[in-house]
C-alpha cells in the first residue's frame, strides 16, 4: 500500500460545481507540495445527471486516481448512492441529509443552507471543499479566506455559506487527515494544457478545432492564449473546413495543428491525405472517446489506434504516436510537430479522455519542447517537389519571385500535374524515402519508454500506462513496463530484443488492437490482454488484482 | 500562348472551351493588378478539382491546387496565415456549389479575404457531363437520363443572402468585363465571388443563349433587394458587379492588425511566457 495517501471524492449533479470544487481540491493538496491526480467524470449533459471528481494525493508519485475514498462528499442522493461502495476502509462520507434519510456517514442540511443564498446550485461545490479543509485541520478563519479568493464570484456568500458548513462539520471531520506537506507547492495541469503548451513552445502559430469531446478544452486554452502569444485559433463550421484550411495555413508558412476526436477525424479524413500527398506539414490531436459513432462522448477508450494509424486513402508516410504521462505529453506535442515539418507529412497524436482531461502534478523543464524547424530552399530555380536524396524538397513560402505549387493530383517536381507513368512511380518512390528518412531520424530518438529492470513484461500504451505504473506501485511488485510512444512508424528497432515475447497486454480497447499490432510487427503472442472498455479508466486496486492474476 | 504567365503544361481543354476566356482574362487582370501595385509575387491561386482547376497547372503563378470542393476552405486557411497575399479561388460550380457549398456560403458569412471565380457551366464537365447543382430542372446527363428532377441554386441571390461583400458576374465570352471584374474582385476588401458564366462546347453549349442574353449593367444596383430581383431575371442575363460593401474582413475581426508569420514570437519569448503562466497553475 502505498505510504499517505489520501483520496478525495466529490460528487453531484452537474451544475452542483463539481469539477471545480474537484479542481480547487487539486489546489489545496499540490499548494501543500503533494503529488495529485484529478479524473473528472460527467456525463454529457448540463443540468443534472451524476458527476463526480475524484483527487488522489500522495507526498511521492501518483500517476491515478484510486476509487476508494477516504473523504466523499456526496452532494445528491444519487451520489450518496453511487459512492457508498466507493469509500476507504476508514473513509467517512459527507452527505446531504435533506436529499438522504438515514444515511451513514456525516449527514447536514446542505440543501436548506444551500437555499439562505442567491445561487443554491452553484454553492454546493463550495461546501465540499469546506469538509475538506477542515478534514485536513484548517480553521474556520483560513478555510473563509481561501474560499473567498477561490470563489471570487459572490464571495461574501460563498465565505457566508463556508462558516456555515464549517460549523457543521467540524465536530467530526476537523485534523481528521494529518498529511504531510512538501516544500514548495508544485505545479497541476491536464493532459489538454499540456499539448497546448508543448505546441507553443514548438512555435505553433495556428491552432483550428472544430468544438468535440474531448477535445474541446484544448481549443478553449489556446483561444484564451491566441493574443499573449499572437497566434491564430479559430473554430470554422466542420471537420472538413478545420483540416483543409489548416492545410493552406501550413502552406503559407504557418505552424498549424488541428484537435478533434474520432469523429471529427473521420471528417478529416480527406484532408489528412491532402496532407499526405502535397507534402503539408499538419499535426492533428486525436483525443479518443468511446465508439464507434457518438458513442460515449464524455468517457475515455483507446478504440481508435488502428484507425489513426491508417488515416486517409492512399499511401504516403504517416506518424503516429501516444503520451503516456501528461509530461510527455508536453515534449511529445512539440516533437510532432518537429517532426511535421522536418519530414513534411501529417502527425496524428492519440490521447484519450483519461489524459487529455485528468490533471496531475507535473515538472516540466520547458526547454524539453523542442522547436519545429523545416528544410528551407535557399537558392536557384524553385520546385516544390525537388526529388532529393532524402525525399525531403525543401520549402518556400510566398511571397516569393519563385512559383511555389502544391498539387493534390501527382505532379511533377515542379509540382504541376502528371499522369506519366515514369513521374507518378518516381514521386511515390520519393515520398517513400522521406518515410525512411523518418525512421532514421526516429532511430536517434526516445521513441519507447521501459519502466522497471525484472520481472514479467506488460506492454501498454498512452494513458494506460499511467494505469499501469499505479498499479505497480501499489503492489510493491517488480515488472518490466513497455511503452511504445511512436506506434506509426513502430519503432522496432527498439522493441527487437521482445521478438516472439509472451507479454501481458493492458489496453482499454474490446478489440485488442494494441496486442493485435504486436502480434503483427513483433510476433508476439501475448500471454494475456487485460481490457477495459465500459469507458471507466482503469483503476488502480482493479487492475493490480488483473495483473496479480496473470503474472 | 507562349507568355511569362503561362506555364507550358499541356492544355487539355476543347478548342472554343469558355475556360480559356477565363484563363486569358486571368492574365490580364494579373498585368492589371500589376500596374494598381499588386505584384504577382503577391498572388496565391487556389483551385478545386474539375475542369476549370486545370488552370492551376497553365498559369504561371504560385499556389495550390486542392480538393474537389474543398479549396474555399484552403484559400482561407492561406489569408489567415499570411494576410499579405491575395488570394484567388478557381472553383467549379459543381465543386463549389455542390461538395463545397458549405465553406463558400461560411467564408462569405464570415466576410473571409478571398476571392471566389466560379466557372459556372451548369454541369460536370470532367466527369462526363453529370448535371451540377446550377443544371436546369430537365438537364439530361448520364446521371439524370430521363432529365434532372431538381431546381438549380441560383448562386448569386444565395451569395447576398450569405453576406458576400462583394457579388458580380460575367461572361468568358466577354474577356475585357470579366478582366475588369477580376480586377475589382482582387481589390475588394473582403470577401468577393465572381460568377462567370461559362460555355462548355461539349456537354452545355450556350453560346448563343449567351449571345442573346447577356447584357452589361451600367451601374451597380442600390441595394440588395434590387441587386436580387436583377440577379433573377431570365429573359436577359445581366453581369457587372452586383453589390458590394465595405466591411471589416475576418481575418482583421479575428486578429485586427497582428500578422502570424511576420511577427511571430520567439522561442525564448513563448518559454517565458510559458514559464509565468505555470506559477498560477
Amino acid at each position: 500500500m502505498k505510504d499517505d495517501l489520501m483520496t478525495f471524492l466529490v460528487g453531484g449533479e452537474a451544475g452542483h460545481g463539481v469539477k471545480k470544487a474537484g479542481s480547487v481540491a487539486a489546489g489545496i493538496f499540490a499548494g501543500m507540495g503533494r503529488n495529485i491526480f484529478q479524473m473528472d467524470d460527467y456525463q454529457s449533459l448540463i443540468r443534472g445527471g451524476h458527476n463526480f471528481s475524484v483527487i488522489s494525493t500522495a507526498m511521492d508519485e501518483i500517476t491515478s486516481h484510486y476509487m476508494k475514498a477516504d473523504l466523499s462528499v456526496a452532494l445528491d442522493a444519487g451520489s450518496y448512492r453511487m459512492h457508498r461502495e466507493h469509500l476507504a476502509e476508514d473513509g467517512i462520507m459527507v452527505f446531504n441529509s435533506d436529499q438522504v434519510k438515514d444515511g451513514q456517514g456525516l449527514g447536514i442540511p446542505m440543501t436548506a443552507e444551500a437555499n439562505k443564498y442567491a445561487r443554491p446550485d452553484l454553492i454546493l461545490g463550495v461546501g465540499a471543499v469546506v469538509a475538506l479543509a477542515c478534514g485536513l485541520g484548517w480553521d474556520r478563519e483560513k478555510t473563509g479566506q481561501v474560499i473567498g479568493e477561490v470563489y471570487p464570484g459572490g464571495a461574501e456568500d460563498n465565505v457566508a455559506y463556508a462558516g456555515r458548513i464549517y460549523g457543521l462539520v467540524e465536530g467530526r471531520l476537523k485534523g481528521r487527515f494529518a498529511l504531510r506537506s512538501g516544500e514548495r507547492r508544485r505545479t497541476v495541469l491536464s493532459g489538454n494544457q499540456a499539448i497546448g503548451l508543448g505546441a507553443l513552445a514548438a512555435g505553433l502559430d495556428t491552432y483550428l478545432a472544430y468544438p468535440m469531446t474531448p477535445a474541446s478544452p484544448l481549443l478553449h486554452f489556446l483561444a484564451e492564449q491566441a493574443e499573449e502569444f499572437g497566434i491564430v485559433v479559430m473554430h470554422p463550421e466542420s471537420e472538413v473546413a478545420v483540416a483543409n484550411i489548416a492545410v493552406g495555413a501550413a502552406a503559407a508558412g504557418a505552424r498549424t495543428m488541428v484537435g478533434t476526436s474520432g469523429g471529427g477525424l473521420a471528417l478529416m479524413d480527406e484532408a489528412l491525405s491532402l496532407a499526405g500527398m502535397t507534402e503539408t506539414p499538419l499535426l492533428c490531436i486525436l483525443g479518443s472517446r468511446p465508439g464507434p459513432a457518438t458513442g460515449v462522448p464524455t468517457y475515455t477508450e483507446q478504440g481508435d489506434l488502428k484507425f489513426a494509424m491508417n488515416k486517409g486513402h492512399g499511401e504516403y508516410p504517416r506518424i503516429v504516436a501516444s503520451p503516456g504521462h501528461i509530461e510527455e505529453a508536453y515534449r511529445l506535442a512539440a516533437q510532432l510537430l518537429d517532426l511535421a515539418w522536418q519530414f513534411q507529412t501529417p502527425a496524428i497524436m492519440i490521447t484519450e479522455k483519461h489524459l487529455a482531461e485528468s490533471r496531475m502534478t507535473v515538472e516540466l523543464d520547458l526547454k524539453e519542447a523542442v522547436w519545429a524547424g523545416a528544410l528551407m530552399h535557399r537558392e536557384g530555380t524553385y520546385g516544390r517537389y525537388r526529388d532529393a536524396e532524402e525525399g525531403i524538397s525543401p520549402l518556400l513560402f510566398p511571397p516569393s519571385a519563385e512559383i511555389i505549387k502544391w498539387n493534390s493530383y501527382e505532379h511533377d517536381q515542379s509540382g504541376i500535374t502528371t499522369e506519366r507513368a515514369e513521374t507518378v512511380a518516381r514521386m511515390h518512390d520519393k515520398r517513400f524515402r522521406k518515410g525512411e528518412s523518418l525512421v532514421r531520424r526516429m532511430k536517434e530518438m526516445r521513441t519507447v519508454n521501459v519502466y522497471g529492470q525484472s520481472g514479467p513484461l506488460i506492454f501498454t500504451y498512452g494513458s494506460s500506462t499511467m494505469s499501469v505504473l499505479e498499479a505497480l506501485r501499489l503492489l510493491g511488485a517488480d515488472a518490466r513496463v513497455v511503452q511504445p510512444i511512436y506506434l506509426e512508424p513502430l519503432p522496432v528497432w527498439d522493441l527487437e530484443k521482445y521478438l516472439g515475447s509472451a507479454p501481458v497486454v493492458v489496453e482499454q480497447s474490446r478489440a485488442g488492437q494494441f496486442a493485435s499490432l504486436l502480434r503483427e510487427k513483433l510476433d508476439m503472442e501475448p500471454a494475456a490482454v487485460i481490457r477495459r472498455y465500459d469507458g471507466r479508466p482503469f483503476e488502480p486496486a482493479e487492475l493490480a488484482r488483473q495483473i496479480e492474476e496473470v503474472i | 500562348m507562349a507568355d511569362d504567365l503561362t506555364t507550358g503544361a499541356e492544355i487539355t481543354w476543347c478548342p472554343g472551351c469558355g475556360n480559356f476566356g477565363i484563363f486569358n482574362a486571368f492574365k490580364k487582370a494579373i498585368g492589371q493588378l500589376e500596374k494598381q501595385g499588386v505584384g504577382r509575387d503577391h498572388l496565391f491561386m487556389v483551385a478545386g478539382i474539375g475542369q476549370h482547376a486545370k488552370i492551376f497547372d497553365y498559369a504561371g503563378i504560385s499556389g495550390f491546387y486542392g480538393l474537389h470542393g474543398r479549396s474555399m476552405a484552403t484559400a482561407q486557411g492561406v489569408k489567415l496565415a499570411n494576410p499579405d497575399l491575395k488570394v484567388i479561388d478557381f472553383v467549379g460550380d459543381g465543386d463549389a456549389m455542390g461538395e463545397g457549398l458549405e465553406h463558400l456560403l461560411f467564408a462569405a458569412k464570415r466576410n473571409a479575404d478571398i476571392t471566389v471565380v466560379m466557372h459556372d457551366n451548369g454541369i460536370y464537365a470532367l466527369t462526363t457531363g453529370q448535371r451540377s447543382p446550377l443544371s436546369e430542372k430537365g438537364y439530361r446527363g448520364p446521371s439524370t437520363p430521363r432529365g434532372s428532377e431538381e431546381e438549380p441554386f441560383n448562386p448569386l441571390t444565395l451569395l447576398l443572402e450569405a453576406g458576400a461583400t462583394f457579388v458580380a458576374r460575367s461572361y468568358s465570352g466577354n474577356i475585357d468585363h470579366l478582366t475588369e471584374m477580376m480586377v475589382q474582385a482582387v481589390q475588394h476588401r473582403g470577401f468577393s465571388f465572381l460568377d462567370v458564366l461559362q460555355v462548355c462546347v461539349t456537354f452545355n453549349n450556350k453560346y448563343d443563349l449567351y449571345n442573346e442574353k447577356v447584357t452589361v449593367m451600367d451601374e451597380v444596383p442600390g441595394s440588395v433587394d434590387e441587386a436580387a430581383a436583377l440577379a433573377r431575371q431570365k429573359d436577359r442575363l445581366p453581369i457587372g458587379i452586383f453589390y458590394q460593401a465595405d466591411k471589416t474582413p475576418h481575418h482583421r475581426a479575428l486578429y485586427g492588425s497582428h500578422h502570424p508569420l511576420v511577427k511571430r514570437l520567439s522561442r525564448k519569448k513563448r518559454l517565458e511566457k510559458i514559464q509565468r503562466m505555470l506559477r498560477s497553475m
